[in-house]
């Protein structure tokens, strides 16, 4: 029996946007749109979606004077994340 | 990138793969250019301060190292604040780290040798210049800077003792020259 998919990660957006933040302390919003190519209204709707589930926190401050909305993966996001690319392989190996 | 696409097990393997190395490069090619920025600076000043040393014939000119923070650090840290957003990954701190550590180390030994207990200070800084050299490459998991920090830590630490007078500043220049070159590595590695 296989492991049931996140389908919270089982998405492509969410998926980049949580590998990406499982790589690096904290990534500020514009740089996830650079790395990610996707429009801002796509992105902030996926973001929510993270933080609903409590697998990233989002920190709105300054930099300067410029707005800086910051995003950092939390633990429960780092095993979530773990578990899925272990599910990932486990899908893989059993296909071969 | 479409967040409702449906992907199979392998294309989402890929995607992490895919964008976490593409995560890595950015930051490691963005990294780059501290090396090229203190790699300049350096042979900079160690060239300024051989050229007036040697023909004024007055090693008061070596004073002129502490230039080298009160220009440099300010500059870094304006770089530092045009990076876009680019956020920071365990090997660039880590290399923050190593190069933060042995200038704290060079400052701090240049100002006890001159105000309190005389010592060959170029000995000391060569040898933890190839170290932390030594160090990034490690941590870059790239042998040519390996070994090129080795070679300036022992080959700096024999020709300190060897020559004598501005003579041995010329391997600071080829330390800065080495931090240029790892620079350009990084820059081509991480391209």
């Amino acid at each position: 029996m296989f492991p049931k998919l996140d389908p919270l990660l089982h998405s492509e957006l969410r998926l980049a946007v949580m590998s990406i933040l499982a790589g690096v302390d904290e990534a500020d919003f514009t740089y996830l749109k650079k790395q990610t190519g996707a429009t801002s209204g796509n992105l902030s709707v996926q973001i929510d979606k993270l933080t609903a589930a409590d697998y990233i926190t989002v920190e709105k401050g300054f930099k300067g004077k410029m707005p800086r909305t910051t995003c950092k993966i939390t633990p429960t996001g780092q095993e979530a994340f773990s578990n899925y690319v272990e599910s990932l392989k486990e899908y893989l190996s059993a296909g071969k | 990138m479409e967040q409702n696409k449906e992907m199979t097990a392998s294309e989402s393997l890929q995607l992490i793969t895919e964008t976490f190395n593409k995560n890595r490069k950015d930051i490691l090619r963005s990294s780059a250019k501290f090396f090229i920025f203190w790699g300049a600076l350096l042979t900079a000043i160690s060239l300024i301060i051989y050229l007036l040393w040697h023909f004024k014939g007055n090693p008061s000119w070596n004073f002129l190292w502490f230039a080298m923070p009160v220009i440099g650090y300010p500059l870094a840290a304006l770089m530092g604040r045009y990076k876009d957003g680019q956020p920071q990954n365990e090997v660039s701190k880590m290399l923050g780290g190593v190069w933060g550590v042995f200038g704290a180390f060079a400052i701090t030994l240049s100002a006890i040798a001159i105000l309190l207990v005389p010592m060959n200070v170029t000995l000391i800084i060569v040898i933890i210049m190839g170290l932390a050299e030594c160090m990034s490459g490690v941590l870059l998991k790239n042998w040519p800077i390996i070994i090129a920090g080795f070679l300036l830590g022992v080959g700096g630490a024999v020709f300190a003792m060897l020559v004598k007078g501005e003579g041995q500043l010329l391997i600071f220049t080829l330390g800065g020259i080495l931090l240029l070159l790892t620079g350009c590595i990084m820059k081509l590695q991480y391209k």
